[in-house]
């Protein structure tokens, strides 16, 4: 069975590889400083006991008040997956940095967050809108854009007491 | 005298409607002469936004969605998704219907494989006949899925906690008309193409990628192995008790287009022999557990894959105890296989291109979604 690191044993390995580079840890998670991150996946990268060399899943996550990135990166030798995430709090003009230098892999997943978030990666050599258009309005999956007008949301109708989900804390996109 | 002759770059489009392409999906391709000198990847054509959709809909409703990503491999796409809803809920599979998930899903890499493999043969100018015969013998393996499930490309059949019927009495007799069909049809594909000279100067050297690059790239799957990682979950994160099967994993050593199509042919082989280990053990019991409709996993995130015909495909799924996912992500195989497109086609030929494309096995539901 491939090993789910923890969120202590990957932050203990990222502090290990480049010291301060961990911004908080939760049970499955280790949160990187943006500042850090390209740094330390490239340390984690080569070194032996670590041994991350896949990364595997790339994504975005829309949380109202910030945006994560969730990177889930694997080593074959080793057998184990460790997921890392980095925060960003700008929903204007969300930054975090691009692991395209580091895994080659991340060119295309990072163009699609790029694509469905917004999320800018400031490193990647070519970010566009790989999915949608160019001048698409608005990124469809922040929890702010209604994919029908009113916030409608069709499948969940019929289920009783389900509230919707949060008032809106950002302006909406219709 | 002599006579130079200039040649100037030129911006050849390959697809968006063009056969070779499996879809509707389009290379710019700058090409100088015969040689393609830059490639750009133009996708997006049919995207359906499948992950918002499926953040609106309640975690049952979500199974016909994955149906139509991969609709090559509707099981294996179905049994992603389920069993990344049955990790975020602890939800626990009997044993029959386990076994019942690890035929589907390689009956499912059988067709999925007859199809690439015609399709790659057609690419690189076997026309019509290896598909042809690529496609009697799948005709059989959906045959099975419209008896068991009703419909023979978009399945539907994995539920959560798992299957959504039990197998048909004739269900049995069928499979083992397959394990005994396959295996000339397979020598016969062997023997048409791999020896062939015009197939072998097509593909071999073509595409070549290092076990390096192709982990760097992200891939996995057929071009994983193909350039020698021997990297499977189903030997290195068994799902689905794939752990009690005995198989072997097929590994190429150039890492061309040539291997990328051995290792799917060798990987047939496996595959029966798996389905043949598990239609002699099926258990008795029931085939699925009870788990209500309006499912409400409990907050947390879950992140499950599976060795799909493509390779990896993963499903993120993030819940806040809501009735529908509060975040829904695919890692689809074939979209993180392309990345290393341009690498592989710059400073081949035009025709090359199309041969790497056809070597990827794209499904263009799947890039999209």
């Amino acid at each position: 069975m491939t090993r789910e690191l923890s969120g202590p044993e990957v932050a203990a390995l990222a502090e290990a590889a480049v010291p301060g580079s961990v911004a908080k840890t939760t049970e499955t998670a280790c949160y990187l400083k943006p500042e850090h991150l390209v740094q330390t996946l490239e340390a984690l990268k080569t070194s032996p006991e670590a041994d991350l060399v896949h990364l595997t899943n790339l994504c975005g996550v829309d949380f109202w008040d910030h945006m994560e990135v969730v990177y889930h990166i694997q080593s074959f030798v080793q057998n184990h997956i460790a997921l890392f995430k980095v925060e960003t709090w700008d929903r204007e003009k969300p930054e975090v940095p691009s692991v395209t230098p580091v895994f080659h892999g991340a060119w295309m997943q990072e163009n699609e967050t790029y694509d469905l978030y917004g999320i800018k990666f400031p490193g990647h050599p070519n970010l566009y809108r790989i999915l949608l258009w160019e001048g698409y309005p608005g990124w469809p999956l922040r929890k702010d854009f209604l994919s029908m007008p009113g916030g409608l949301q069709p499948g969940l109708g019929e289920f009783a007491g389900v509230a919707p989900r949060q008032e809106p804390p950002v302006k909406v996109i219709e | 005298m002599t006579q130079t002759i200039k040649s100037e770059p030129f911006i050849l489009n390959i697809g968006p409607q063009h056969p070779s392409t499996h879809g509707v999906f389009r290379i710019k391709a700058t090409v100088d002469g015969e040689k393609v000198i830059e490639a750009e990847m133009v996708m997006g054509y049919l995207h359906r936004s499948m992950e918002k959709l499926a953040e609106e809909r309640t975690y049952t409703q979500n199974i016909p969605f994955t149906d139509r990503t991969d609709y090559l491999s509707s099981m294996s796409n179905n049994l992603g998704y389920c069993l990344a809803v049955e990790k975020l809920a602890s939800i626990e599979v009997p044993a029959r219907g386990n076994a019942i998930r690890v035929i589907m899903s390689e009956l499912q890499r059988l067709a999925s494989h007859c199809m690439a493999i015609g399709a790659f043969a057609n690419d690189t100018g076997a026309w019509q006949t290896p598909v042809m015969w690529a496609f009697r013998e799948r005709e059989k393996i959906l045959d099975i899925f419209e008896v068991t499930s009703g419909a023979r490309l978009t399945c539907n059949y994995m539920r959560i906690g798992g299957v959504a019927f039990d197998l048909r009495p004739q269900f049995e007799p069928m499979v083992r008309k397959v394990l005994n069909d396959f295996p000339p049809f397979l020598q016969e594909m062997e023997d048409l193409l791999s020896g062939n000279e015009i197939f072998l100067s097509r593909t071999r050297g073509v595409g070549v990628l290092s076990p390096e690059m192709a982990t760097n790239a992200s891939l996995s799957g057929p071009m994983l192995r193909g350039s020698g990682v021997a990297w499977d979950l189903r030997k290195a994160d068994p799902y689905c008790g794939y752990e009690q099967y005995d198989f072997d994993i097929p590994i190429g050593y150039q890492g061309d287009s040539f291997d990328r199509f051995i290792v799917r042919l060798e990987e047939m082989r496996q595959s029966l022999h798996i389905i043949q280990q598990a239609l002699d053990g099926l258990p008795s019991g029931p085939h699925s557990t009870q788990v209500p409709l309006a499912l409400r996993p409990p907050k947390g995130e879950a992140y499950a894959r599976i060795e799909s015909p493509r390779g990896e495909l993963g499903y993120y799924l993030v819940s806040d105890e809501g009735p529908a996912p509060y975040r829904f992500h695919i890692r689809p195989p074939s979209f993180i296989n392309l990345s290393a497109l341009r690498e592989m086609t710059v400073g081949g030929t035009v025709a090359d291109a199309i041969v790497v494309l056809g070597s990827i096995d794209i499904v263009v539901g799947e890039i999209d979604r």
